[in-house]
Order: structure tokens, then sequence, then C-alpha cells
């Protein structure tokens, strides 16, 4: 099952053209990768959502701290919480041995300031900042409002 | 849905109702993938368990009136009365769920025939009504089927509407640092078009597919 899920977000790596960067922080310290990056084409041009998966291999934590993009001026890291409130969070765990799990529903990001407005087979960077691994940049393919990542 | 919580509770057939509706947008708020100190669930849980949930005790349709995408009065109940209708309350500054939510149903209803499509009523009340206009409301529907109809209006009138259906809805807060936080229930309410009431609500996740499967049978009134 394992195997299976590993080969799946493989598969949806590449298909989704996603860039994958994996940082060793030292041998104790977290070891990210992201996958699945992708933006669904918004209604509108003032702001969009950004998802994405952060696996940690590492035995060390790590946190989410901020993300950039070139088509925004503002991405901001979004919570939707169990009171089913959306606000925003200065940083997201990310849990070693973990992931961090950016999706519809839950955590996102929030994009501001678009330069254009996102369409479906446009290309959107993100550079994730975290507390203690290297920055890490990634392709995100622009999806139609209802694509929903293979789990 | 905290403040419903708190509200006092009195044994009464419409707060059993409310507190069916309550637990459910208690499930609704689970399928967010968050734990409740807000660290990320665990992968296995991840998945967006989008729901449709039968009440026993069927809602019935709130006495609203708002202001449509077009500028013009929207009667709620007599404007709808013996159509088939899914509403949902929300608002357009919301990157995340609302776009989601109205992509899929959009999607669904597209599938329909035409004859089906034109009774079929989507309302989109917004829960953020300083913020969207009319005419606001209109450009971002439109970017889903300019024939969903949206409605703005009084704060204190549309959350009393959404807490009547069990959905919970606050004033959006503009915090220090400028930003907002925004709560909003994400349910879609299905109203039958043969008695007016809800009968059945669907979680925040729930596909496309799952639309389009209840959508002819909504229409019909045998949901």
């Amino acid at each position: 099952m394992r195997r299976l899920a590993a080969g799946s977000a493989v598969l949806v790596l590449v298909t989704a053209g996603a860039a994958c960067a994996s940082h060793n922080a030292g041998r104790d310290g977290p070891r990210l990768a992201v996958t699945g990056a992708y933006v669904p084409e918004p209604p509108m041009a003032d702001m969009a959502a950004g998802y994405f998966t952060v696996v940690n291999t590492g035995t060390g934590a790590d946190r989410l701290t901020g993300v950039t993009s070139d088509i925004a001026t503002d991405v901001s890291l979004h919570t939707t919480t169990a009171n089913g409130a959306m606000s925003a969070v200065k940083a997201m765990a990310v849990p070693a041995h973990g992931r961090l799990v950016l999706r519809t529903g839950g955590h996102h990001l929030m994009l501001m300031g678009l330069r254009r407005k996102p369409k479906t087979g446009d290309t959107v960077t993100f550079t994730l900042r975290f507390a203690t691994s290297s920055p890490i940049t990634v392709r995100a393919p622009v999806r139609p409002a209802t694509y929903r990542p293979e789990r | 849905m905290r403040a419903l919580l708190r509200a006092p509770a009195p044994r009464t057939a419409v707060a059993v109702r409310l507190a069916t509706a309550a637990a459910l947008s208690l499930t609704a708020a689970a399928c967010g993938g968050t734990s409740a100190d807000g660290r990320p669930a665990p992968a296995a849980t991840a998945t967006p368990a989008g729901t449709a949930v039968r009440l026993d005790r069927p809602l019935p349709k709130p006495e609203l009136i708002l202001t449509d995408d077009h500028g013009h009065s929207f009667d709620l109940v007599k404007q709808t009365a013996g159509k088939p209708t899914l509403m949902y309350f929300g608002y357009t500054h919301c990157p995340d769920v609302c776009p989601t939510t109205m992509a899929d149903i959009a999607n669904a209803v597209r599938k329909l025939p035409s004859a089906d499509r034109r009774r079929l009523q989507v309302i989109f009340v917004t829960t953020d009504p300083v913020r969207d206009t009319p005419r606001r409301l209109h450009t971002w529907l439109a970017a889903f089927d300019s024939r969903f109809t949206g409605l703005s209006g009084d704060f204190g009138a549309i959350q009393k509407a959404a807490r009547s259906l069990g959905v919970a809805v606050e004033k959006p807060a503009k915090n220090a640092d400028g930003a907002y936080t925004v709560t909003h229930g994400a349910q879609v309410l299905a109203f039958s078009p043969s008695d007016d009431k809800v009968h059945m609500i669907y979680t925040s996740g729930t596909t496309s597919q799952r639309y389009a499967a209840d959508l002819p049978k909504l229409i019909k009134g045998t949901l």
C-alpha cells in the first residue's frame, strides 16, 4: 500500500510536470521534497489558490514559513480550521517522517496581487521557504477549477 | 456554528433539527483535514470525504429577501417556490473552498438536459456583503455559469437564514495585519421542488460526479 502510494505520487508528479527538489539539512535534520503542486484556474483575476504536498523523509521536523511566486506580489499561508474559519497562519508544520498537505478545504496558499490571471495550461513558480531546510522552487501547472489530484 | 452551539437549546423539533445540522457542519469541518490544533492531519486521513447527508427531518426554506447579482430585489421563498434549488453560503474573496464548490456544481449542471438546466436554481448567498456587491457577484459567478444567482444584502438577515439551516456564518473579521478571518459553513443545501425543503446536504469536498448523479433526481423531486 505504501509502495502503491509512492508510485502514484510519482505519477502525479510526472503528469503534473512539477519540479521536485530534495534537500538534506544534515543527517538528523528534515529531508524535504515537494510534489503535486498546482493552481486551480481562478474565477477572477484578483486572487487564486495554490496547493502542494511537502514530504519529509528526514528525522527532523521543519516548518514552512513562507512562499513567493512569480505570479503574485502577495502569497500567504492559510488554513481552514475545524470550526469553518479561514485564516492566515505564520507557518505550517512539516513533521519528521511525515508530510504537509495543502489541498482544497484545508491548508492552502492564497495568492493576491496577481500579475496576470492564471489560465489552464500555464505554469506558475513557487519558492517555498522553511525554518531549517533550504528554499525549494517548484513549477506548478494551472489546472481547471474542477481538478482534483489523485490520492 | 459556535454561536449556534452556545445558544440555549429548547427541546423542540426545531432544536433537534438544528442539532442535526450542527453535527453535520462539524462533520464537514472534520473533512477539512486539519486537527483541532491546526496541525496537518496524517496522510492516511487526508482524503476529503465529501459526503451527502439525507435529513430525516427536512428543513424549511428561510424567509430571505436580498438583492440579486443584477441589482434586483430577490425573494428567496417566492422566486424559488416549486423549483429545484441548490443553495450555498460563501464569499468571492475565497480562493479555496468557494470556487471549488461552484466549479464542481457548474460542471455537473453542464451535463444536464437544457430543460433541466433552466429549472434548476443555483443560489450563492454571500457571507461578505460589504465586499461582495451585486456587480462583483455577477462577474465572479459568470466564471462558473451565468445562470447562477448571487445574493447580497443585510448581513444579519443572511446569518439568520444560514443559522436556520445549520450553516455557520460569521461576519468577516479584519485582523491587525489587515488579513481577514472568514467563517462560513461550506455545505450545499438541496431544496426539493416537491415541498421547498432541504432533504439533502452536501458537505465540502463533494465531487462533481456526485452532483451529476443527484441533480436529475433533485430536479424530478425524487432525491
